[in-house]
């Protein structure tokens, strides 16, 4: 079984506490903005995603644990996390991620 | 109060390697708090609310223990339950927060034994290893799909506790995992 970490237990935790919960950072237009939106904009936001193949930053909820969202850089070909992040914070820059996958690796290493 | 719970254990689980128990009734609160609010709601109400997620604290009658950010639960014996309601209902009033009593929403297994661990392997993948989960830590996660609240209440104790109405499937669980094994 693969486990997760969950930035708020800080742990890691078997991946069937988890719920993947759609791409990340993505904010909703505020009602001021809704009402002035286009239809095609609204549809844009509600049902259109990149669909990425590779590194994907997406939503996970841990709704067996802690019933916390967080946010994950998770890759779609190999299903590996690189890392996760609490829910709030920006976007993860490459150098973050980079830096999180070495960190990773020196982790296994050692172990 | 005190009520049937209707859980029948049988002869099975009861071997010297590991004994699966029911627990009495107990009186259970689910307490959200603001986290401004906790260092006053602990003076206000008694309670020895941990700070760490998966903390506990073991009193004599009570233990409390945090399953999320903002959420504990406390779990106590029947007799402080008079006491627990009135510092709580205090406790609402004074503060914005959720508690609600779940009395009669979870039952508790005591499981014991030198086999105990492995039993609960069998429907959950938690390392239960002593340096992994020591005594006192309290866990929320899944046992055979039926969402658990896991407590080590010693080296070779777990508290379990579940929904009242998947009682009768784990005990169940249990007996099967012991015969068939």
């Amino acid at each position: 079984m693969f486990e997760i970490h969950c930035p708020y237990c800080n742990e890691k935790r078997p991946e069937i506490e988890f719920a993947y919960a759609g791409e990340a950072h993505y904010v909703r237009p505020t009602a001021k903005e809704q009402s002035e939106m286009s239809d095609e904009d609204w549809s844009r936001y509600m049902f259109i995603r990149d669909n990425k193949r590779g590194e994907h930053a997406e939503r996970w909820w841990h709704n067996a644990g802690c019933n916390m969202f967080f946010n994950a850089i998770r890759n779609t070909v190999t299903d590996k996390f690189v890392m996760t992040y609490k829910m709030g914070l920006p976007p993860r820059t490459d150098k973050q991620i980079d830096a999180a996958r070495r960190t990773d690796a020196k982790e296994k290493a050692s172990s | 109060m005190l009520f049937d719970q209707a859980i029948d254990i049988p002869e099975c689980l009861n071997a010297e390697a590991l004994t699966v128990s029911l627990m009495g009734e107990k009186a259970r609160y689910s307490l959200r708090l603001k986290s401004a609010d906790v260092s006053a709601i602990k003076k206000a109400s008694g309670l020895k609310l941990p700070a760490k997620i998966m903390g506990a604290s073991h009193g004599k009658d009570v233990t409390c223990a945090k399953l999320g950010p903002d959420e504990w639960i406390v779990i106590a014996d029947p007799v402080q339950k008079p006491k627990l309601d009135k510092a709580l209902a205090k406790v609402s009033k004074d503060f914005t927060c959720s508690v609600t009593d779940i009395s009669h929403r979870n039952v508790g297994f005591g499981i014991t034994g030198a086999d105990a661990a492995k039993l609960i392997n069998v429907g959950c993948p938690l390392d239960l290893s002593l340096e992994k989960f020591p005594v006192g830590k309290a866990v929320r996660t899944l046992f055979e799909s039926a969402s658990i609240l896991l407590i080590r209440t010693d080296e070779q104790s777990f508290h379990m506790e579940c929904w009242r109405s998947f009682g009768p499937y784990l005990r169940d669980f249990f007996a099967r995992v012991v015969t068939t094994r």
